[in-house]
C-alpha cells in the first residue's frame, strides 16, 4: 500500500509540473513569435518615421533615400495630405491609381482606423500636415473596432487566472476519475505481488482493466504452491524414509546389545571374551545414538519435530544435563564441574525442555567422545540484558584452527548439496545447531580458555508478555 | 537388591511379534533371576493371558500383527490394574507421550540395555507393589514412607508432607544425583522459581530427622551447585 501512495503522489506532481510546463512554454512561443513579426518595425512606426524624413524644400517635398528605399522593399506607398486643404500634396511613385488626391473629414477617420480602397493605412503626423503609409492589401489585417468595455480590461488579470485555473481543476479531474479507476484495478494486483512472497496461496479476482496480469499472479501462485508441496511431499519422503530405517534397525539392534550385554556379564566366561562382548555392546550403542540422532537431526531439519514450547529454565535443564552425565558415572575420567553463580537460579525462554536437555547434553558427550584420555568439562549459565548463555567447555586436546572454521562455516554432509566427501563434523553439533537455531539463539564455536574446545548457546531474553 | 527377592516371583508377561527378542527378553530376566515369565505374540494371545494367568507386570510391544499395544493397554486396563511397560521401536517422543499418557508406567525404546530393562522392572515392581515395601534403610536411621516416619534410635520422628516429597523423589533416584529443580518440583510443583532456600531449609530438617550428625551428613549428601544425593546403607 505504501508503495501504491508514493506512486499516486510521484503522479500528481509529474501532472502539476508538466502543466506549469505548457503554461511558461506557451507564453514563451507567443512571445518569440510575436517579436519576430515585430521585428522589421510595426508599420505605425514605419509611418511615423516616413513622417518625420519627409522635408519640405524649395522644389516640395522629398522623401530621405533611406525611407524611399524602406518603402520600396515593404511594397509600400505613402501620400502627404495638408492640414488645410485636405490634398494630397506629394505621394511615392508607386501610387496606385485608384488612390484618391482629395480627402473630407470622414474619409481621414475612416483610414486611420482602417483601410484606403482595401489598402491597410498608417498614419504619420508630419509638419502641416499628415503622412498616410499604405500597404499591399495582403499584407495587414487591421481591427476595426477596437473598443472593450472597462471593467472587462480591468478583470483581465483576475479573469484570466481564473480560467487558467479552471483549465487546470478540469484537467486534474479527469486525469484523478481516469487514474482512480486504473489504481482501483492496480491495487489487488500490487497485493497479490506483496503476498507472493509470504509462500501463502494467492488468488486476485481476474476482472477489469489488468485481468490479464491478475491471471499471471494467480498462475505464478498455483507453481508456487505446487514447488512448496512437492518439495515438502519430497522432504516427508525423506524424513519418513530416515524414520523408517532407524525404526527397522532397532529391534536387530536390540538383540545384538541384548546378547552381548548378556555375554559381557556372565561371570562363568573368561575375562578376555566378555570383555569383546563389552566392546560389541558399546559400538551397538553408538550406532543407537547414531541412529537417533539421524533421526532427530533430519525431523529437526525438515521441521518435522514439533516443538512444543513452554517455559523451561535454562539453567535447570543445564543442571539436569551435567547431573544425567555424573549419574552416568564417568566422573573419574571426566569431572565436571558446575560453574554457575548460585544467585543466577532462572532463566526462563519458552522452549521444548527436552531438546534443550539434548542439546547441553550432546555438548558434553562431544567433550567426551573427542577426549578419549579424559578431560575436565565445565558448564555454565550467565545472564546479562539481551542473552541467556549456557557455556559447555573442556581443558582436552581441542581443536585446530582448520576444524573451527570447518565447524562456523561447512555444512553438514545432510545439509549440502557438494556429496558427501570433504569436510563434515558429528550429527551431534549439527543438532545443537537445528535445536538452538528452533528456540530463536546462536551457537558459537571457540577454543576453551584453557587449551580445549568451547562452545557458547545464546538465547535472546524473551519480554516478559512473552512467557506464558 | 536381595531385599527384593519377593519381587523375582511376580509373574510376567512379555508381548513382541518378534520370537527372537522375545527369547532375549525372557533369557535377560531369567538371568536377573525372575521365574515366572510368559511370552505372547499377539494381541488376542496377550489378552488370553492376561485374564487366565493375571501377571503382576506386562512388557508390550507397540506394534503387533493384529492391533496395536496402545489399543490391548486398554483393553487389559477394564479388566486389570497390573502395571505395564512398553517396549518399543517406536522412539518418537509423540509415541512415549501417548505411552505414558495412557497411563503406563515406563516406556523403554529399543536398542535397549539388559541392566536397564531389569532395573526399570524391579523399580516399576517396587513401587507398585509398595505396600510390600521394606523400610528403607539408612546408615544412620529408617525411613517408613507408608507411615511418613522416620526411626532414629528407636525414636520415631514425623516427616511433613514436602519433606516425604522430596525424601521420596531422592529415594527414587537412590545413589543418583537429583537436582534441586528436580527436587523443587516434587516439593510444589511445575516451574517452580524461587523455591531454592525453601528447599535448603526443608533438607536442613529433613538431616536432623535422618542423619547421626547433621552437620556433617552421610546419607543426604549435597551435590554443590547442582543438587542432592540419597546414600542408603551398606552402599
Amino acid at each position: 500500500m505504501k508503495d501504491i501512495t508514493k506512486l499516486i503522489r510521484r503522479f500528481v506532481s509529474i501532472l502539476l509540473l508538466s502543466m506549469i510546463l505548457v503554461i511558461v512554454l506557451n507564453i514563451i512561443i507567443l512571445v518569440v513569435i510575436s517579436a519576430s513579426q515585430m521585428s522589421n518595425a510595426s508599420p505605425y512606426t514605419t509611418a511615423r518615421e516616413t513622417a518625420e524624413a519627409l522635408q519640405e524644400t524649395e522644389a516640395g517635398y522629398v522623401l530621405s533615400g533611406d525611407m524611399t528605399e524602406r518603402l520600396r522593399r515593404e511594397n509600400a506607398w505613402a501620400i502627404y495630405m495638408d492640414n488645410n486643404t485636405l490634398e494630397v500634396k506629394w505621394h511615392t511613385e508607386n501610387l496606385p491609381e485608384t488612390i484618391p488626391l482629395r480627402y473630407t473629414a470622414s474619409d481621414i477617420a475612416r483610414f486611420t482606423r482602417g483601410y484606403i480602397d482595401g489598402y491597410p493605412t498608417y498614419t504619420g503626423e508630419a509638419e502641416n500636415g499628415l503622412v498616410v503609409v499604405g500597404y499591399p492589401k495582403d499584407r495587414f489585417w487591421k481591427h476595426m473596432s477596437p473598443s472593450w468595455d472597462y471593467d472587462f480590461i480591468k478583470n483581465a488579470p483576475y479573469t484570466l487566472l481564473a480560467v487558467i485555473g479552471m483549465n487546470v481543476f478540469l484537467i486534474f479531474l479527469i486525469y484523478m476519475i481516469a487514474n482512480s479507476k486504473l489504481l482501483k484495478s492496480v491495487k489487488p494486483i500490487t497485493n497479490g505481488i506483496q503476498a507472493l512472497p509470504s509462500g501463502e496461496p494467492v488468488y486476485v479476482r481476474e476482472k477489469g482493466l489488468l485481468s490479464g496480469l491478475a491471471a499471471k499472479i494467480n498462475q505464478t501462485s498455483d507453481i508456487l504452491q505446487r514447488q512448496k508441496r512437492n518439495l515438502q511431499r519430497k522432504e516427508t519422503a525423506r524424513a519418513n524414509w530416515i524414520s523408517g530405517v532407524s525404526h527397522d534397525i532397532r529391534t536387530p539392534l536390540s538383540m545384538v546389545m541384548g546378547y552381548a550385554g548378556q555375554i559381557e556379564d556372565n561371570e562363568s566366561l573368561p575375562e578376555s571374551e566378555r570383555k569383546k562382548a563389552g566392546i560389541i555392546r558399546q559400538q551397538s550403542m553408538k550406532m543407537k545414538n547414531l541412529i537417533n540422532d539421524l533421526n532427530l537431526a533430519s525431523k529437526l531439519e525438515y521441521n518435522m519435530q514439533p516443538i512444543h514450547p513452554k517455559p523451561v529454565n535454562l539453567v535447570a535443564a543445564a543442571r539436569q544435563s551435567v547431573v544425567d552425565f555424573i549419574n552416568l558415572g564417568m566422573e573419574e575420567k571426566y569431572p565436571i564441574e558446575w560453574d554457575t553463580d548460585e544467585a543466577l537460579t532462572a532463566c526462563v525462554i519458552n522452549g521444548d525442555k527436552e531438546l534443550l536437555k539434548r542439546a547441553i547434553g550432546n555438548l558434553i558427550t562431544n567433550s567426551q567422545t573427542h577426549n578419549p584420555d579424559g578431560c575436565r568439562i565445565s558448564v555454565r549459565a550467565r545472564k546479562s540484558d539481551t542473552e541467556y548463555q549456557i557455556i559447555v567447555e573442556d581443558n582436552g586436546i581441542g581443536v585446530t584452527d582448520e576444524k573451527l572454521e570447518e565447524l562456523r562455516t561447512a555444512p553438514h554432509y545432510m545439509m549440502s548439496d557438494s556429496g558427501t566427501a570433504g569436510p563434515r563434523h558429528g550429527l551431534g553439533l549439527l543438532i545443537v545447531g537445528q535445536i538452538v537455531s528452533a528456540h530463536k539463539g546462536t551457537v558459537s564455536f571457540d577454543h576453551g580458555k584453557q587449551g580445549g574446545f568451547s562452545a557458547v548457546l545464546s538465547f535472546p531474553v524473551p519480554s516478559d508478555d512473552h512467557i506464558q | 537388591m536381595m531385599e527384593y527377592d519377593y519381587l523375582k516371583h511376580k509373574k510376567i508377561l512379555i508381548t513382541d511379534d518378534e520370537a527372537d527378542l522375545l527369547e532375549m527378553v525372557t533369557s535377560i530376566l531369567e538371568q536377573d533371576g525372575f521365574k515366572a515369565i510368559k511370552t505372547a505374540g499377539t494381541v488376542s494371545e496377550a489378552l488370553h493371558l492376561c485374564k487366565e494367568w493375571k501377571p503382576d507386570l506386562a512388557i508390550l510391544d507397540v506394534m503387533l500383527p493384529d492391533g496395536n499395544g496402545f489399543s490391548l493397554f486398554e483393553q487389559m486396563r477394564t479388566f486389570t490394574e497390573a502395571p505395564v511397560l512398553f517396549l518399543t521401536a517406536r522412539g518418537e517422543d509423540e509415541d512415549k507421550l501417548t505411552g505414558l499418557g495412557l497411563g503406563a508406567d515406563d516406556y523403554m525404546v529399543k536398542p535397549f540395555l539388559p541392566k536397564e530393562l531389569s532395573l526399570r522392572i524391579g523399580i516399576i515392581l517396587r513401587r507398585c507393589y509398595k505396600g510390600e515395601n521394606p523400610i528403607v534403610q539408612l546408615s544412620g536411621s529408617q525411613i517408613d514412607f507408608d507411615r511418613a516416619e522416620v526411626i532414629k534410635e528407636s525414636a520415631r520422628f514425623p516427616l511433613t508432607a514436602k519433606e516425604h516429597d522430596i525424601l521420596q523423589a531422592l529415594y527414587r533416584n537412590a545413589g543418583r544425583i537429583v537436582t534441586i529443580d528436580q527436587l523443587c518440583e516434587a516439593a510444589w510443583g511445575e516451574n517452580p522459581y524461587g523455591y531454592e532456600n525453601s528447599l535448603m531449609a526443608h533438607i536442613r530438617r529433613i538431616r536432623e530427622k535422618i542423619e547421626e550428625n547433621p552437620s556433617k551428613p552421610v546419607s543426604l549428601i549435597t551435590v554443590k551447585g547442582l543438587g542432592y544425593k540419597l546414600v542408603l546403607a551398606g552402599k
